[in-house]
């Protein structure tokens, strides 16, 4: 990060203020409980008793229920702190992780590398991650002017809410750290590419500035990230980096002086074990998708849509909260997305789009990692379908995007019995019919309405002008040669990406904006990098990149403290 | 939508507590809709003689029903994939995650995987 952009230290910048004046940590909440809690039914919390040991949540559902009943604050109720006659083993680190996945496997073999003894406690059996792509950009070939005009972009992506040194700080160091990932899982035995620049084709130039990216691959489907971080974990052990596995971080050891100390967590067995860290924790759990109370109290646009991944908790956000740390304010940036049901290359090519019902409901150029807003009721849930005829090949040609030939859409239908290859087999949802009543039925939707729909569209179509919703006339092709195809998705939870208030070292802040001594946080439990209604898709792999990115940085970081 | 573990959990938790309590009122009763009552096992025998009783932990569950892995071995051919070897959890995933015994058991894939649609015993 250059000169320039350093903030004064007195000053907080306008991301850092914002989040300390709306974001929500065990001070502000106590003291805007104190001033109103009515409003949302808090009062009782000063008196909660602090029994259980683990996250009372059954506790808390009594407390902090939201004005309309259904978000819940159960994840607030600080534990009482398990002692130390009922830990069972002391182990002692320089470094601790909490988490094995796309930042903290990384984090901890960076620390190693710069001469940390590092434990990594995991709570599922191995390390776990998702996705395959994650991306960095390539100093060497890319003019400064186009690195600021693509940080630029993704401000504007993030809605001018994000962090802004912390999209340079991925920007300056991402191509750097993407490249050792590549290197060092593939000493683990991973099956991962470079896939460089042209993989980015829409930003192979911003702004006129000509531009380079390293653009890890790990797949293709059904290998993954995942199994990526499970060969760089490897790599770690030969590092010296220990790992432990079924274990669950479920308290943070802090002194009175507010310095985290350390970690208890518990193993299988049933018991605590404290893991103390000389020189920080890195918490890096992910995100909290699957925890109810969270979700439903930051982001309740996705009450009723669809989660991709188990057991993301929200683990550390609790144990950072409690620890003083700072929840971004409410109204946290989403992802969701199907490129699985079938090709991802046409999953925003603007085919008329049906709702679960089979009723057209949106201007089909808004792409599809958009379309959750329209889709977020009960009914809907998610679900809508592409509907296209068998002209597409020939009518669609020049849309951006890339089509695949009938045969291909083969590989996408669960119906046809050819064996699958490079995708989620489980996942596929394309289907093929003679008539359209026959689709509706394939694609779970009403055939009477989706037959009427496709009558409506048809006389758009022939009029050439999209009077209902305003689709570009280039944009509309017709539906009806048979056989009629339908591509029927289900956009689901892939991660939230808001996260706890850090500063570039990605140490979290307290309430009054200053670094908790021995704490940080990576990955999608980090906040300030988006800030967006939605992920933005402007740079493919950036999810991933900024998690390779900041537990590279922060691992060597915390390992020469 | 089913899958938010933690709704899950706590479920499982408040279905523990409950079983705990009844107990502890009469301990001579066997809980209800218990399965392993039928076969004369007792609620001590899972739930323990600890006057904080926790939902029942898996490695209580292997105890008398052996290693996941010989299990994961013994249900390697059902179709369409193996419920005890997945991609999740290995062959490690929690058996309280699906099966029940105070309350309905369920199928973990299926919200995800709909077309996964084991009968969970």
């Amino acid at each position: 990060m250059s000169q320039e952009h350093h903030q004064n230290d007195l000053e907080p910048d306008p991301y850092t203020k914002r989040v300390l004046e709306d974001g929500l940590s065990r001070r502000s909440f106590l003291s805007r409980a104190a001033g109103g809690a009515a409003a949302l039914g808090l009062s009782g919390l000063g008196s909660l008793p602090a029994e259980a040991a683990t996250a009372p949540e059954a506790k808390g559902l009594a407390f902090g229920l939201s004005g309309d009943g259904g978000a819940t604050l159960s994840f607030l109720p600080k534990p009482r702190p398990i002692r130390d006659r009922e830990i069972s083993e002391t182990l002692t680190f320089d470094v601790v992780v909490v988490g094995a996945g796309a930042s903290g496997v990384p984090a901890a073999l960076s620390a190693a590398e710069n001469g940390a003894k590092v434990a990594v406690i995991q709570k599922a059996p191995f390390a776990l991650s998702q996705g395959n792509t994650g991306s960095g950009v390539d100093l060497a070939t890319s003019e400064k002017a186009g690195v600021e005009a693509l940080v630029a972009r993704l401000i504007a992506d993030s809605n001018h809410r994000c962090d802004p040194k912390l999209i340079r700080q991925w920007a300056y160091n991402s191509g750097e750290a993407v490249r050792w990932v590549i290197d060092r899982a593939r000493k683990g035995g991973a099956t991962v590419v470079d896939q460089g620049s042209p993989v980015q084709r829409a930003i192979l130039k911003v702004n006129g500035y000509p531009m380079g990216y390293v653009t890890s691959f790990f797949g293709p489907k059904p290998y993954t990230t995942g199994d990526g971080m499970r060969s760089l974990a490897q790599t770690a052990e030969k590092a010296g980096v220990r790992f432990f596995y079924n274990m669950p971080a479920v308290q943070l050891v802090q002194a009175r002086s507010g310095e985290v100390l350390g970690v208890i967590a518990r193993g299988a067995d049933g018991k605590y074990r404290k893991f103390l860290a000389k020189k920080g924790v890195i918490l890096a759990t992910g995100d909290y998708q699957n925890n109810k109370a969270m979700s439903d109290y930051f982001v309740p646009d996705v009450k009723h849509l669809g989660r991709k991944q188990l057991d993301k908790t929200g683990d550390g956000f609790a144990l950072a909260y409690w620890a003083g740390g700072v929840f971004e304010p409410i109204g946290h940036t989403k992802m969701l997305h199907d490129f699985d049901a079938g090709p991802p290359s046409m999953c925003d090519m603007p085919f008329l789009a049906v709702d679960r019902k089979g009723r057209r409901f949106v201007n089909e150029t808004v792409e599809m990692s958009l379309l959750n807003n329209y889709l977020r009721d009960a009914e809907n849930a998610g679900h809508y379908s592409q509907i296209f005829d068998s002209n597409y090949m020939t009518q669609a040609a020049a849309w951006p995007g890339k089509l695949i030939s009938p045969e291909g859409l083969k590989n996408y239908m669960p119906d046809d019995p050819s064996p699958k290859k490079g995708v989620f087999e489980s996942q596929v949802n394309t289907h093929v019919a003679g008539t359209l009543e026959e689709l509706a039925r394939k694609i779970e939707a009403d055939p009477a309405t989706l037959v009427a729909t496709v009558k409506r569209y048809n006389e758009v179509v022939a009029s050439g002008k999209d009077s209902d919703f305003g689709k570009p006339a280039d944009r509309l092709i017709p539906v009806m040669q048979p056989p009629f195809y339908g591509i029927h998705r289900r956009v689901r939870v892939s991660a939230i990406c808001s996260g706890m208030l850090v500063d570039e070292r990605h140490q979290i802040l307290n309430a009054e904006g200053k670094p908790i001594k021995g704490l940080f946080a990576i990955g999608n439990l980090g906040g300030g990098f988006y800030g967006g209604v939605d992920y933005p898709l402007t740079v493919f792999g950036l999810s991933l990149g900024r998690c390779y990115t900041f537990g590279y940085l922060t691992g060597r970081h915390v390992a020469r403290l | 939508m089913n899958n938010l573990t933690v709704s899950r959990s706590l479920g499982v938790g408040l279905a523990g507590l409950l079983a705990a309590a009844s107990l502890a009122a009469a301990p001579a009763k066997a809980a209800r809709t218990s399965k392993h009552a039928g076969q004369g096992i007792t609620c001590v025998q899972c739930h323990g003689k600890s006057a904080r009783k926790e939902a029942v932990p898996m490695r209580q569950c292997v105890g008398c029903h052996g290693d996941t892995v010989a299990l994961a071995a013994r249900t390697a051919q059902i179709k369409p994939t193996n419920p005890h070897q997945n991609r999740h959890y290995g062959t490690q995933a929690d058996c309280n995650l699906c099966h029940h015994e105070h309350a309905v058991s369920e199928n973990l894939c299926l919200p995800c995987h709909t077309r996964f649609t084991f009968q969970v015993p």
